[in-house]
Protein backbone atom coordinates (compact mmCIF):
# COMPACT_ATOMS: atom_id res chain seq x y z
CA UNK A 1 0.00 0.00 0.00
CA UNK A 2 0.66 3.62 -0.65
CA UNK A 3 1.55 4.53 3.27
CA UNK A 4 4.03 2.16 3.41
CA UNK A 5 5.73 3.32 0.59
CA UNK A 6 7.83 5.83 1.60
CA UNK A 7 9.08 3.50 4.65
CA UNK A 8 10.63 1.08 2.40
CA UNK A 9 11.36 3.95 -0.19
CA UNK A 10 13.58 5.35 2.86
CA UNK A 11 15.08 1.99 3.66
CA UNK A 12 16.07 1.87 -0.62
CA UNK A 13 17.11 4.85 -0.60
CA UNK A 14 19.38 5.00 2.38
CA UNK A 15 21.30 1.51 1.32
CA UNK A 16 21.48 3.59 -2.38
CA UNK A 17 23.57 6.59 -1.05
CA UNK A 18 25.57 4.03 1.15
CA UNK A 19 26.83 2.91 -2.00
CA UNK A 20 26.98 5.71 -3.66
CA UNK A 21 29.89 6.88 -1.10
CA UNK A 22 31.69 3.33 -1.35
CA UNK A 23 31.62 3.25 -5.37
CA UNK A 24 33.06 6.53 -7.09
CA UNK A 25 30.36 7.13 -9.53
CA UNK A 26 26.43 5.93 -9.25
CA UNK A 27 26.05 5.10 -13.48
CA UNK A 28 22.41 3.53 -12.97
CA UNK A 29 20.21 2.95 -10.25
CA UNK A 30 18.82 0.23 -12.10
CA UNK A 31 15.49 1.01 -11.09
CA UNK A 32 12.21 -0.41 -13.24
CA UNK A 33 12.00 -3.74 -14.70
CA UNK A 34 12.90 -4.15 -18.56
CA UNK A 35 9.65 -4.44 -20.60
CA UNK A 36 9.81 -6.78 -23.46
CA UNK A 37 8.01 -6.39 -26.52
CA UNK A 38 5.03 -7.96 -25.60
CA UNK A 39 4.41 -5.60 -22.72
CA UNK A 40 4.98 -3.17 -24.70
CA UNK A 41 2.42 -3.87 -27.48
CA UNK A 42 -0.53 -4.28 -25.00
CA UNK A 43 0.32 -0.18 -24.11
CA UNK A 44 1.80 1.09 -27.22
CA UNK A 45 -2.18 1.89 -28.87
CA UNK A 46 -0.79 5.64 -30.62
CA UNK A 47 -0.57 5.94 -34.08
CA UNK A 48 2.51 7.89 -35.32
CA UNK A 49 2.49 10.14 -38.73
CA UNK A 50 3.93 8.12 -40.96
CA UNK A 51 0.82 5.42 -39.73
CA UNK A 52 3.01 3.53 -38.03
CA UNK A 53 0.71 1.71 -35.03
CA UNK A 54 -1.83 0.87 -37.72
CA UNK A 55 -3.50 -2.62 -36.79
CA UNK A 56 -4.41 -4.86 -38.98
CA UNK A 57 -8.00 -4.64 -40.10
CA UNK A 58 -10.05 -2.85 -42.92
CA UNK A 59 -13.54 -0.40 -43.06
CA UNK A 60 -15.48 1.09 -45.52
CA UNK A 61 -18.04 4.15 -45.31
CA UNK A 62 -20.98 1.95 -45.19
CA UNK A 63 -19.97 -0.07 -42.22
CA UNK A 64 -18.94 2.89 -40.64
CA UNK A 65 -22.22 4.84 -41.22
CA UNK A 66 -23.88 1.71 -39.35
CA UNK A 67 -21.55 2.19 -36.24
CA UNK A 68 -21.91 6.02 -36.06
CA UNK A 69 -25.64 5.52 -36.63
CA UNK A 70 -25.69 3.51 -33.56
CA UNK A 71 -23.27 5.04 -31.59
CA UNK A 72 -22.16 8.17 -32.02
CA UNK A 73 -25.02 10.09 -33.59
CA UNK A 74 -26.60 10.68 -30.31
CA UNK A 75 -23.35 12.99 -29.32
CA UNK A 76 -22.49 13.94 -32.76
CA UNK A 77 -25.62 13.96 -34.42
CA UNK A 78 -26.84 12.59 -37.74
CA UNK A 79 -25.43 15.06 -39.90
CA UNK A 80 -22.53 15.35 -37.79
CA UNK A 81 -23.17 18.87 -36.60
CA UNK A 82 -22.65 18.52 -33.31
CA UNK A 83 -25.75 17.81 -30.22
CA UNK A 84 -24.55 20.71 -27.24
CA UNK A 85 -27.16 19.23 -24.88
CA UNK A 86 -24.24 16.51 -25.12
CA UNK A 87 -20.91 19.24 -25.10
CA UNK A 88 -20.06 17.62 -28.66
CA UNK A 89 -18.83 19.47 -31.31
CA UNK A 90 -19.65 19.80 -34.94
CA UNK A 91 -17.36 17.64 -36.68
CA UNK A 92 -17.85 19.26 -40.20
CA UNK A 93 -16.97 22.87 -38.93
CA UNK A 94 -15.35 25.03 -36.98
CA UNK A 95 -12.40 23.99 -34.29
CA UNK A 96 -13.15 20.65 -34.67
CA UNK A 97 -13.83 20.04 -38.19
CA UNK A 98 -12.08 16.77 -39.73
CA UNK A 99 -11.21 18.24 -42.84
CA UNK A 100 -9.29 20.74 -41.04
CA UNK A 101 -6.86 17.47 -39.49
CA UNK A 102 -2.85 17.73 -40.79
CA UNK A 103 -3.07 13.68 -40.60
CA UNK A 104 -5.52 11.01 -40.62
CA UNK A 105 -4.00 9.08 -38.25
CA UNK A 106 -4.76 11.79 -35.62
CA UNK A 107 -8.43 11.02 -36.31
CA UNK A 108 -7.96 6.95 -36.42
CA UNK A 109 -6.07 7.34 -33.05
CA UNK A 110 -8.40 9.49 -31.32
CA UNK A 111 -11.58 7.46 -31.90
CA UNK A 112 -9.65 4.40 -31.18
CA UNK A 113 -8.47 6.20 -27.69
CA UNK A 114 -11.15 8.29 -26.63
CA UNK A 115 -14.89 7.30 -28.21
CA UNK A 116 -17.12 6.49 -28.00
CA UNK A 117 -17.19 9.22 -24.77
CA UNK A 118 -18.96 6.95 -22.38
CA UNK A 119 -17.32 3.18 -23.90
CA UNK A 120 -13.78 4.00 -24.98
CA UNK A 121 -11.80 0.93 -26.11
CA UNK A 122 -14.46 -0.82 -27.02
CA UNK A 123 -14.34 -0.06 -31.38
CA UNK A 124 -13.23 -2.96 -33.24
CA UNK A 125 -9.85 -2.20 -35.54
CA UNK A 126 -12.77 -2.78 -38.61
CA UNK A 127 -14.68 -0.68 -37.58
CA UNK A 128 -12.53 2.39 -36.28
CA UNK A 129 -11.22 2.38 -40.11
CA UNK A 130 -14.85 2.40 -41.03
CA UNK A 131 -15.82 5.02 -39.08
CA UNK A 132 -12.45 7.05 -40.22
CA UNK A 133 -13.78 6.23 -44.03
CA UNK A 134 -17.03 7.71 -43.00
CA UNK A 135 -16.08 10.70 -41.58
CA UNK A 136 -13.68 11.42 -44.29
CA UNK A 137 -16.10 10.90 -46.95
CA UNK A 138 -18.82 12.57 -45.53
CA UNK A 139 -16.57 16.14 -44.71
CA UNK A 140 -15.55 15.78 -48.66
CA UNK A 141 -11.57 14.77 -48.17
CA UNK A 142 -12.44 11.34 -49.66
CA UNK A 143 -14.38 11.46 -52.92
CA UNK A 144 -14.98 7.18 -53.46
CA UNK A 145 -17.59 6.61 -51.62
CA UNK A 146 -16.60 3.18 -51.50
CA UNK A 147 -13.47 3.72 -50.29
CA UNK A 148 -11.92 0.66 -48.17
CA UNK A 149 -8.98 2.34 -45.52
CA UNK A 150 -6.28 -0.10 -43.73
CA UNK A 151 -3.12 0.72 -42.36
CA UNK A 152 -1.83 1.22 -45.73
CA UNK A 153 -4.50 3.65 -47.76
CA UNK A 154 -4.68 5.27 -44.18
CA UNK A 155 -1.25 6.67 -43.76
CA UNK A 156 -1.20 7.41 -47.55
CA UNK A 157 -3.88 10.20 -46.84
CA UNK A 158 -3.26 13.56 -47.67
CA UNK A 159 -5.36 16.05 -45.89
CA UNK A 160 -5.90 19.04 -47.47
CA UNK A 161 -5.33 21.69 -44.75
CA UNK A 162 -1.49 20.43 -43.61
CA UNK A 163 0.36 23.21 -45.33
CA UNK A 164 -2.22 25.83 -43.02
CA UNK A 165 -0.15 24.75 -40.07
CA UNK A 166 2.66 26.97 -38.68
CA UNK A 167 4.81 25.92 -36.04
CA UNK A 168 5.38 28.59 -32.92
CA UNK A 169 8.51 29.71 -33.24
CA UNK A 170 8.68 29.52 -29.78
CA UNK A 171 8.53 26.15 -29.61
CA UNK A 172 12.09 25.74 -31.00
CA UNK A 173 10.86 23.47 -33.78
CA UNK A 174 10.63 24.17 -37.89
CA UNK A 175 8.74 22.35 -40.44
CA UNK A 176 11.35 19.17 -40.59
CA UNK A 177 10.89 18.31 -37.28
CA UNK A 178 7.00 18.10 -37.13
CA UNK A 179 6.42 16.46 -40.53
CA UNK B 1 -19.24 12.57 25.53
CA UNK B 2 -18.19 9.46 27.52
CA UNK B 3 -14.83 10.58 28.30
CA UNK B 4 -15.89 13.91 29.90
CA UNK B 5 -16.62 12.45 32.86
CA UNK B 6 -13.10 11.64 33.80
CA UNK B 7 -13.00 15.13 34.16
CA UNK B 8 -13.91 17.02 37.22
CA UNK B 9 -16.47 19.47 37.04
CA UNK B 10 -14.20 22.84 37.49
CA UNK B 11 -14.95 26.07 39.09
CA UNK B 12 -15.91 27.52 35.43
CA UNK B 13 -18.49 24.30 34.57
CA UNK B 14 -20.12 24.71 37.94
CA UNK B 15 -20.55 28.61 37.80
CA UNK B 16 -22.01 29.02 34.32
CA UNK B 17 -24.25 25.53 35.56
CA UNK B 18 -25.71 27.63 38.36
CA UNK B 19 -25.84 30.93 37.26
CA UNK B 20 -28.92 31.78 35.36
CA UNK B 21 -27.10 33.87 32.35
CA UNK B 22 -23.39 35.10 31.77
CA UNK B 23 -24.31 38.67 31.44
CA UNK B 24 -25.43 37.56 35.64
CA UNK B 25 -21.95 36.39 35.70
CA UNK B 26 -20.17 39.69 34.46
CA UNK B 27 -22.14 42.43 36.28
CA UNK B 28 -20.99 40.25 40.10
CA UNK B 29 -18.74 42.74 41.02
CA UNK B 30 -17.38 39.82 43.36
CA UNK B 31 -16.93 37.07 41.10
CA UNK B 32 -15.04 39.32 38.71
CA UNK B 33 -12.74 40.52 41.66
CA UNK B 34 -11.57 36.41 42.23
CA UNK B 35 -10.00 36.76 38.72
CA UNK B 36 -11.29 33.22 37.77
CA UNK B 37 -13.99 34.13 35.08
CA UNK B 38 -11.37 35.69 32.32
CA UNK B 39 -13.61 35.75 29.06
CA UNK B 40 -13.13 32.68 27.58
CA UNK B 41 -14.86 29.96 25.48
CA UNK B 42 -13.96 27.21 27.63
CA UNK B 43 -12.68 23.91 26.14
CA UNK B 44 -13.63 23.42 22.74
CA UNK B 45 -14.26 20.12 20.18
CA UNK B 46 -12.48 16.88 21.95
CA UNK B 47 -9.63 16.39 20.00
CA UNK B 48 -10.93 12.50 19.52
CA UNK B 49 -13.59 14.56 17.48
CA UNK B 50 -11.58 17.01 15.40
CA UNK B 51 -10.34 13.68 12.40
CA UNK B 52 -7.32 12.17 11.56
CA UNK B 53 -7.17 14.53 8.27
CA UNK B 54 -7.98 18.16 9.12
CA UNK B 55 -10.86 19.87 7.30
CA UNK B 56 -11.37 24.39 7.06
CA UNK B 57 -13.84 25.87 9.38
CA UNK B 58 -17.49 25.96 8.57
CA UNK B 59 -17.20 29.54 7.93
CA UNK B 60 -14.74 29.00 5.34
CA UNK B 61 -16.53 29.02 2.10
CA UNK B 62 -14.76 28.99 -0.88
CA UNK B 63 -15.57 26.77 -3.58
CA UNK B 64 -14.65 25.74 -7.07
CA UNK B 65 -17.41 26.38 -9.73
CA UNK B 66 -17.79 23.32 -12.17
CA UNK B 67 -19.29 22.88 -15.39
CA UNK B 68 -19.53 19.90 -17.94
CA UNK B 69 -22.37 19.29 -20.38
CA UNK B 70 -21.94 15.91 -20.27
CA UNK B 71 -20.30 14.70 -16.97
CA UNK B 72 -17.30 13.48 -18.16
CA UNK B 73 -15.61 16.48 -20.09
CA UNK B 74 -15.34 19.66 -18.35
CA UNK B 75 -13.86 21.04 -15.31
CA UNK B 76 -14.10 23.52 -12.13
CA UNK B 77 -12.59 27.18 -11.82
CA UNK B 78 -10.42 28.05 -8.67
CA UNK B 79 -11.94 30.90 -6.59
CA UNK B 80 -9.49 33.68 -7.36
CA UNK B 81 -11.89 35.85 -5.58
CA UNK B 82 -10.66 35.28 -2.48
CA UNK B 83 -6.96 33.92 -2.75
CA UNK B 84 -4.08 34.58 -0.71
CA UNK B 85 -0.88 34.56 -1.34
CA UNK B 86 0.83 32.23 -3.83
CA UNK B 87 -0.47 28.57 -3.56
CA UNK B 88 -3.72 27.58 -4.25
CA UNK B 89 -5.20 24.78 -1.62
CA UNK B 90 -5.23 21.62 -3.71
CA UNK B 91 -9.03 21.27 -2.55
CA UNK B 92 -9.57 24.63 -4.46
CA UNK B 93 -6.91 23.85 -7.40
CA UNK B 94 -9.04 23.97 -10.69
CA UNK B 95 -9.38 20.88 -12.70
CA UNK B 96 -9.96 20.17 -16.56
CA UNK B 97 -11.12 16.91 -17.70
CA UNK B 98 -11.23 15.13 -20.88
CA UNK B 99 -13.32 11.42 -19.80
CA UNK B 100 -13.79 12.32 -15.92
CA UNK B 101 -11.85 11.23 -12.53
CA UNK B 102 -10.12 7.82 -13.23
CA UNK B 103 -9.55 6.18 -9.63
CA UNK B 104 -6.52 4.22 -9.79
CA UNK B 105 -4.77 2.02 -7.04
CA UNK B 106 -1.23 3.44 -6.93
CA UNK B 107 0.09 -0.28 -6.14
CA UNK B 108 -1.73 -0.91 -9.69
CA UNK B 109 -0.05 1.94 -11.92
CA UNK B 110 2.57 1.76 -14.41
CA UNK B 111 4.77 4.02 -16.50
CA UNK B 112 5.93 2.42 -19.61
CA UNK B 113 9.14 4.86 -20.95
CA UNK B 114 9.91 3.05 -24.65
CA UNK B 115 10.15 3.83 -28.01
CA UNK B 116 13.54 6.06 -29.04
CA UNK B 117 15.54 4.65 -26.31
CA UNK B 118 17.53 2.31 -25.57
CA UNK B 119 16.44 0.36 -22.77
CA UNK B 120 12.67 0.40 -22.43
CA UNK B 121 11.14 -0.19 -18.62
CA UNK B 122 7.84 -0.37 -16.50
CA UNK B 123 8.33 1.17 -13.87
CA UNK B 124 5.80 0.76 -10.79
CA UNK B 125 5.83 3.66 -8.17
CA UNK B 126 8.02 2.33 -5.78
CA UNK B 127 10.44 2.41 -8.93
CA UNK B 128 9.69 5.90 -9.04
CA UNK B 129 9.67 7.02 -5.30
CA UNK B 130 12.92 5.46 -4.90
CA UNK B 131 14.59 7.86 -7.64
CA UNK B 132 16.21 11.27 -6.29
CA UNK B 133 13.35 14.23 -6.16
CA UNK B 134 12.59 17.77 -6.45
CA UNK B 135 10.17 20.09 -5.34
CA UNK B 136 8.78 23.13 -7.41
CA UNK B 137 5.93 25.62 -6.65
CA UNK B 138 4.34 26.03 -10.57
CA UNK B 139 1.55 27.22 -12.00
CA UNK B 140 -0.64 25.54 -14.04
CA UNK B 141 -3.12 27.32 -16.31
CA UNK B 142 -5.51 25.83 -18.46
CA UNK B 143 -4.29 26.99 -22.24
CA UNK B 144 -8.19 27.96 -22.48
CA UNK B 145 -8.27 29.87 -19.29
CA UNK B 146 -10.61 32.83 -20.28
CA UNK B 147 -11.79 31.84 -23.20
CA UNK B 148 -15.14 33.14 -22.64
CA UNK B 149 -13.85 36.52 -22.63
CA UNK B 150 -11.99 37.10 -26.00
CA UNK B 151 -15.05 38.53 -27.91
CA UNK B 152 -16.35 40.63 -25.14
CA UNK B 153 -16.30 40.65 -21.30
CA UNK B 154 -18.76 37.98 -19.82
CA UNK B 155 -17.38 36.65 -16.47
CA UNK B 156 -19.35 38.11 -13.77
CA UNK B 157 -16.14 37.20 -11.44
CA UNK B 158 -12.56 36.62 -11.49
CA UNK B 159 -13.15 33.09 -11.01
CA UNK B 160 -15.17 33.40 -14.32
CA UNK B 161 -12.47 34.99 -16.39
CA UNK B 162 -9.52 33.81 -14.47
CA UNK B 163 -10.12 30.68 -12.72
CA UNK B 164 -8.15 28.02 -14.47
CA UNK B 165 -5.27 29.09 -13.40
CA UNK B 166 -3.91 27.47 -9.58
CA UNK B 167 -0.13 27.31 -8.24
CA UNK B 168 1.16 24.27 -6.42
CA UNK B 169 3.95 23.23 -4.70
CA UNK B 170 4.93 19.80 -6.69
CA UNK B 171 7.17 16.67 -5.67
CA UNK B 172 8.34 14.16 -8.25
CA UNK B 173 11.09 12.63 -10.17
CA UNK B 174 13.50 14.93 -12.70
CA UNK B 175 12.10 13.70 -16.31
CA UNK B 176 15.58 13.86 -17.18
CA UNK B 177 17.58 11.80 -14.57
CA UNK B 178 15.03 9.05 -16.24
CA UNK B 179 15.77 9.39 -19.45
CA UNK B 180 19.37 9.61 -19.03
CA UNK B 181 19.10 6.47 -16.97
CA UNK B 182 17.54 4.88 -19.99
CA UNK B 183 19.85 6.61 -22.81
CA UNK B 184 18.14 8.80 -25.38
CA UNK B 185 18.56 7.87 -28.99
CA UNK B 186 20.62 10.55 -31.07
CA UNK B 187 17.31 11.51 -33.27
CA UNK B 188 15.07 11.41 -30.85
CA UNK B 189 13.22 14.75 -30.31
CA UNK B 190 9.71 13.98 -29.09
CA UNK B 191 7.76 12.30 -26.66
CA UNK B 192 4.10 11.19 -26.30
CA UNK B 193 2.59 11.33 -22.75
CA UNK B 194 -0.16 9.62 -22.47
CA UNK B 195 -2.86 9.70 -19.40
CA UNK B 196 -4.43 6.42 -18.18
CA UNK B 197 -8.11 7.96 -18.03
CA UNK B 198 -11.17 6.93 -20.16
CA UNK B 199 -9.92 9.73 -22.84
CA UNK B 200 -5.99 8.29 -22.97
CA UNK B 201 -5.62 11.97 -23.31
CA UNK B 202 -2.37 12.41 -25.84
CA UNK B 203 0.44 15.25 -26.00
CA UNK B 204 3.56 15.91 -27.77
CA UNK B 205 6.26 16.93 -25.86
CA UNK B 206 9.77 18.46 -26.86
CA UNK B 207 12.40 15.68 -25.69
CA UNK B 208 14.32 19.45 -24.93
CA UNK B 209 11.84 20.43 -22.07
CA UNK B 210 11.86 16.65 -20.78
CA UNK B 211 15.60 17.30 -20.58
CA UNK B 212 15.44 20.72 -19.14
CA UNK B 213 13.06 21.44 -15.87
CA UNK B 214 10.15 18.72 -16.55
CA UNK B 215 9.29 16.40 -13.89
CA UNK B 216 7.12 13.39 -12.62
CA UNK B 217 4.94 14.63 -10.01
CA UNK B 218 3.38 12.32 -7.15
CA UNK B 219 3.33 14.60 -4.37
CA UNK B 220 1.82 18.05 -4.04
CA UNK B 221 1.11 20.67 -1.80
CA UNK B 222 3.35 18.09 0.91
CA UNK B 223 0.83 15.23 0.28
CA UNK B 224 -0.08 12.69 -2.51
CA UNK B 225 -2.00 14.16 -5.63
CA UNK B 226 -5.56 14.37 -5.15
CA UNK B 227 -7.35 12.08 -7.45
CA UNK B 228 -8.73 15.43 -9.56
CA UNK B 229 -4.52 16.08 -9.68
CA UNK B 230 -3.46 12.86 -11.57
CA UNK B 231 -2.78 10.25 -8.72
CA UNK B 232 -0.67 8.94 -8.66
CA UNK B 233 1.34 10.61 -11.37
CA UNK B 234 1.44 13.32 -13.09
CA UNK B 235 3.71 14.98 -15.83
CA UNK B 236 4.34 18.36 -15.13
CA UNK B 237 5.64 20.88 -17.64
CA UNK B 238 6.35 23.95 -16.34
CA UNK B 239 5.33 27.06 -17.75
CA UNK B 240 3.78 25.04 -20.96
CA UNK B 241 -0.70 24.61 -21.20
CA UNK B 242 -2.07 22.48 -18.62
CA UNK B 243 -3.31 20.28 -20.71
CA UNK B 244 -0.13 19.34 -21.04
CA UNK B 245 0.88 18.33 -17.69
CA UNK B 246 -0.82 14.66 -18.81
CA UNK B 247 -2.32 13.39 -15.29
CA UNK B 248 -2.66 9.79 -14.51
CA UNK B 249 0.56 9.54 -16.60
CA UNK B 250 1.17 6.13 -17.80
CA UNK B 251 3.14 6.21 -20.98
CA UNK B 252 5.87 7.85 -22.65
CA UNK B 253 6.89 7.28 -25.77
CA UNK B 254 10.23 9.37 -27.62
CA UNK B 255 9.93 9.49 -31.13
CA UNK B 256 11.56 11.88 -34.13
CA UNK B 257 8.63 13.23 -35.11
CA UNK B 258 5.16 14.57 -33.23
CA UNK B 259 2.10 13.26 -33.13
CA UNK B 260 -0.33 15.79 -33.84
CA UNK B 261 -2.84 14.49 -31.70
CA UNK B 262 -6.06 15.28 -31.65
CA UNK B 263 -6.00 17.79 -29.36
CA UNK B 264 -2.95 19.55 -29.86
CA UNK B 265 -4.30 20.06 -33.41
CA UNK B 266 -8.26 21.12 -32.81
CA UNK B 267 -8.80 22.44 -29.27
CA UNK B 268 -5.30 23.59 -28.27
CA UNK B 269 -4.16 24.87 -31.96
CA UNK B 270 -5.10 28.61 -32.50
CA UNK B 271 -6.74 29.32 -35.60
CA UNK B 272 -5.86 32.75 -37.23
CA UNK B 273 -8.05 35.39 -39.26
CA UNK B 274 -5.75 34.68 -42.27
CA UNK B 275 -7.11 31.01 -42.04
CA UNK B 276 -3.66 29.84 -40.65
CA UNK B 277 -3.26 27.66 -37.55
CA UNK B 278 -0.58 28.04 -35.05
CA UNK B 279 0.25 24.82 -33.69
CA UNK B 280 2.90 23.87 -30.57
CA UNK B 281 2.34 27.13 -28.98
CA UNK B 282 3.34 25.16 -25.79
CA UNK B 283 3.76 28.24 -23.68
CA UNK B 284 1.80 30.36 -21.66
CA UNK B 285 2.78 33.68 -21.95
CA UNK B 286 2.72 36.30 -18.80
CA UNK B 287 -0.32 37.20 -17.31
CA UNK B 288 -1.59 39.37 -14.23
CA UNK B 289 -4.93 39.89 -12.86
CA UNK B 290 -6.41 41.55 -10.42
CA UNK B 291 -7.74 39.40 -7.52
CA UNK B 292 -9.24 41.70 -5.10
CA UNK B 293 -11.14 43.95 -5.71
CA UNK B 294 -12.59 42.73 -8.64
CA UNK B 295 -15.59 41.91 -10.22
CA UNK B 296 -18.97 41.08 -8.20
CA UNK B 297 -17.46 42.56 -5.29
CA UNK B 298 -18.79 46.37 -4.01
CA UNK B 299 -16.42 48.89 -2.49
CA UNK B 300 -18.19 50.16 0.90
CA UNK B 301 -17.08 53.55 0.29
CA UNK B 302 -14.58 55.83 -0.43
CA UNK B 303 -11.34 55.27 1.39
CA UNK B 304 -8.51 53.03 2.01
CA UNK B 305 -8.34 50.02 0.04
CA UNK B 306 -5.16 47.35 -0.98
CA UNK B 307 -5.33 46.19 -4.16
CA UNK B 308 -4.31 42.68 -4.80
CA UNK B 309 -3.39 39.95 -7.51
CA UNK B 310 -1.75 37.39 -9.17
CA UNK B 311 1.21 37.51 -12.16
CA UNK B 312 3.00 34.48 -13.81
CA UNK B 313 4.61 33.68 -16.72
CA UNK B 314 5.22 30.51 -18.74
CA UNK B 315 8.06 31.95 -19.96
CA UNK B 316 10.08 32.67 -16.89
CA UNK B 317 9.99 35.03 -13.96
CA UNK B 318 7.46 37.57 -13.01
CA UNK B 319 9.76 41.53 -13.47
CA UNK B 320 7.46 43.68 -12.74
CA UNK B 321 3.70 44.09 -12.28
CA UNK B 322 1.92 47.92 -13.07
CA UNK B 323 -1.15 49.23 -11.62
CA UNK B 324 -3.82 51.65 -13.12
CA UNK B 325 -6.32 53.02 -11.13
CA UNK B 326 -7.20 55.54 -13.67
CA UNK B 327 -8.61 53.47 -16.60
CA UNK B 328 -4.47 53.44 -18.22
CA UNK B 329 -3.34 56.79 -17.88
CA UNK B 330 -0.92 56.76 -15.50
CA UNK B 331 0.61 53.78 -14.21
CA UNK B 332 2.56 52.46 -10.68
CA UNK B 333 4.42 49.69 -10.01
CA UNK B 334 2.93 47.43 -7.68
CA UNK B 335 5.22 45.53 -4.93
CA UNK B 336 5.65 42.07 -5.71
CA UNK B 337 5.60 39.40 -2.45
CA UNK B 338 8.30 37.09 -2.11
CA UNK B 339 8.94 34.75 -2.99
CA UNK B 340 9.00 35.76 -6.75
CA UNK B 341 10.11 32.52 -8.39
CA UNK B 342 9.96 31.59 -12.30
CA UNK B 343 6.65 29.55 -13.43
CA UNK B 344 5.20 30.57 -10.59
CA UNK B 345 2.22 32.66 -9.36
CA UNK B 346 3.28 35.81 -8.05
CA UNK B 347 0.99 37.84 -5.39
CA UNK B 348 1.61 41.47 -5.72
CA UNK B 349 -0.09 44.68 -3.77
CA UNK B 350 -0.31 48.42 -4.06
CA UNK B 351 -2.36 50.29 -1.56
CA UNK B 352 -4.76 52.98 -2.41
CA UNK B 353 -7.41 55.61 -1.42
CA UNK B 354 -10.65 55.54 -3.58
CA UNK B 355 -11.83 59.18 -3.98
CA UNK B 356 -15.36 57.74 -4.85
CA UNK B 357 -15.45 58.56 -8.20
CA UNK B 358 -16.36 55.96 -10.93
CA UNK B 359 -12.78 54.41 -12.21
CA UNK B 360 -11.03 51.18 -13.98
CA UNK B 361 -8.53 49.35 -12.48
CA UNK B 362 -6.06 47.05 -14.22
CA UNK B 363 -2.67 45.42 -13.72
CA UNK B 364 -0.14 44.77 -16.63
CA UNK B 365 2.88 42.39 -16.00
CA UNK B 366 6.36 42.15 -17.73
CA UNK B 367 8.66 39.18 -17.02
CA UNK B 368 12.52 38.98 -17.18
CA UNK B 369 12.14 38.31 -21.09
CA UNK B 370 10.92 41.45 -21.67
CA UNK B 371 7.85 40.01 -22.69
CA UNK B 372 4.57 42.99 -21.69
CA UNK B 373 1.49 41.87 -20.97
CA UNK B 374 -0.68 42.91 -24.28
CA UNK B 375 -4.35 44.27 -24.29
CA UNK B 376 -7.03 42.71 -26.13
CA UNK B 377 -6.35 45.70 -28.92
CA UNK B 378 -2.89 44.31 -29.24
CA UNK B 379 -3.56 40.23 -28.74
CA UNK B 380 -6.35 40.34 -31.37
CA UNK B 381 -3.04 41.30 -33.78
CA UNK B 382 -2.01 37.86 -33.21
CA UNK B 383 -5.08 35.98 -33.44
CA UNK B 384 -7.78 38.26 -34.31
CA UNK B 385 -11.11 38.30 -32.66
CA UNK B 386 -11.73 34.40 -33.60
CA UNK B 387 -8.81 33.00 -30.68
CA UNK B 388 -9.82 30.90 -28.12
CA UNK B 389 -6.98 29.85 -26.38
CA UNK B 390 -3.77 31.62 -24.64
CA UNK B 391 -5.94 34.66 -23.38
CA UNK B 392 -3.78 36.92 -21.76
CA UNK B 393 -4.76 40.12 -22.50
CA UNK B 394 -4.85 43.06 -19.62
CA UNK B 395 -8.18 42.91 -17.43
CA UNK B 396 -10.09 45.75 -16.53
CA UNK B 397 -12.65 46.38 -13.26
CA UNK B 398 -14.74 48.32 -13.53
CA UNK B 399 -15.84 50.71 -10.44
CA UNK B 400 -19.36 52.46 -10.31
CA UNK B 401 -19.58 55.44 -8.34
CA UNK B 402 -21.76 53.60 -5.80
CA UNK B 403 -18.32 50.95 -5.54
CA UNK B 404 -20.18 48.38 -7.90
CA UNK B 405 -17.59 46.23 -9.60
CA UNK B 406 -18.08 44.82 -13.07
CA UNK B 407 -16.01 43.38 -15.86
CA UNK B 408 -15.59 45.79 -19.18
CA UNK B 409 -13.13 46.26 -21.80
C1 LIG C 1 -21.78 10.59 -24.99
C2 LIG C 1 -21.45 11.49 -26.08
C3 LIG C 1 -20.51 11.01 -27.17
C4 LIG C 1 -20.58 9.85 -27.89
C5 LIG C 1 -21.57 8.70 -27.75
C6 LIG C 1 -19.51 9.93 -28.86
N1 LIG C 1 -18.82 11.09 -28.71
FE1 LIG C 1 -17.27 11.72 -29.84
N2 LIG C 1 -17.02 13.32 -28.64
C7 LIG C 1 -17.84 13.66 -27.58
C8 LIG C 1 -17.27 14.80 -26.89
C9 LIG C 1 -17.85 15.48 -25.67
C10 LIG C 1 -16.09 15.13 -27.59
C11 LIG C 1 -15.07 16.22 -27.21
C12 LIG C 1 -13.99 15.55 -26.39
C13 LIG C 1 -12.97 16.49 -25.78
O1 LIG C 1 -13.01 17.69 -26.02
O2 LIG C 1 -12.10 15.99 -25.06
C14 LIG C 1 -15.99 14.20 -28.69
C15 LIG C 1 -14.98 14.24 -29.64
C16 LIG C 1 -14.98 13.49 -30.79
C17 LIG C 1 -14.11 13.69 -31.93
C18 LIG C 1 -13.08 14.80 -32.06
C19 LIG C 1 -13.71 16.10 -32.42
C20 LIG C 1 -14.02 16.94 -31.23
O3 LIG C 1 -15.13 17.44 -31.11
O4 LIG C 1 -13.15 17.10 -30.35
C21 LIG C 1 -14.39 12.71 -32.84
C22 LIG C 1 -13.75 12.51 -34.20
C23 LIG C 1 -15.42 11.88 -32.27
N3 LIG C 1 -15.76 12.38 -31.02
C24 LIG C 1 -15.93 10.76 -32.85
C25 LIG C 1 -16.87 9.93 -32.25
C26 LIG C 1 -17.26 8.66 -32.78
C27 LIG C 1 -16.73 8.07 -34.06
C28 LIG C 1 -18.16 8.13 -31.91
C29 LIG C 1 -18.88 6.81 -31.99
C30 LIG C 1 -18.06 5.65 -32.05
C31 LIG C 1 -18.35 9.09 -30.86
N4 LIG C 1 -17.54 10.16 -31.08
C32 LIG C 1 -19.23 8.95 -29.79
C33 LIG C 1 -19.00 13.01 -27.21
C34 LIG C 1 -19.40 11.78 -27.69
Amino acid sequence: MFDNLWKKTLAATLGLSLCASLTVAQEKYGFGTKADPAEIAKYDIDIHIDGKGLPAGSGNPALGAEIFEIQCAICHGEQLQGVRAMGANSLHEGRRDIKKLPYATSLFDFIRRAMPLTDPGTLSNDETYGLVAYLLTQTGVLKDKDVVLDAKSLAAIKMPNRGNFIIDPASRFSAKDVH
Amino acid sequence: MKKITQFKPNRRHFMQAGMATSAALLANSALAEDSVLIPSRGPGRLISETGTYGVRSQYAKEVRMKGSANGLVGGAFTPLQNSQGMVTPSGLHFEVHHSGVPDIDPSEHKLLIHGMVKDKKIFTMEDLLRFPSVSHFHFLECAGNGMGEWMAPRGKSVQQTHGLTSCSEWTGVPLKILLNELGVHGNAKWLLAEGDDGARLARSIPLWKAMDDAFLAYAQNGEFLRAEQGFPLRLIVPGFEGNMNIKWLRRLELSDKPWWTHHEVTEYADPRPDDKIRAFSFFMEARSVITSPSAGMKLNGPGFYEISGLAWSGAGTVKKVEVSTDGGAIWQDASLQAPVLPKCHTRFHMPWTWDGRETTIQSRTTDDTGYVQPSYEEMYKLQGPIGLMHNNAIQNWHIAQDGEITNVR
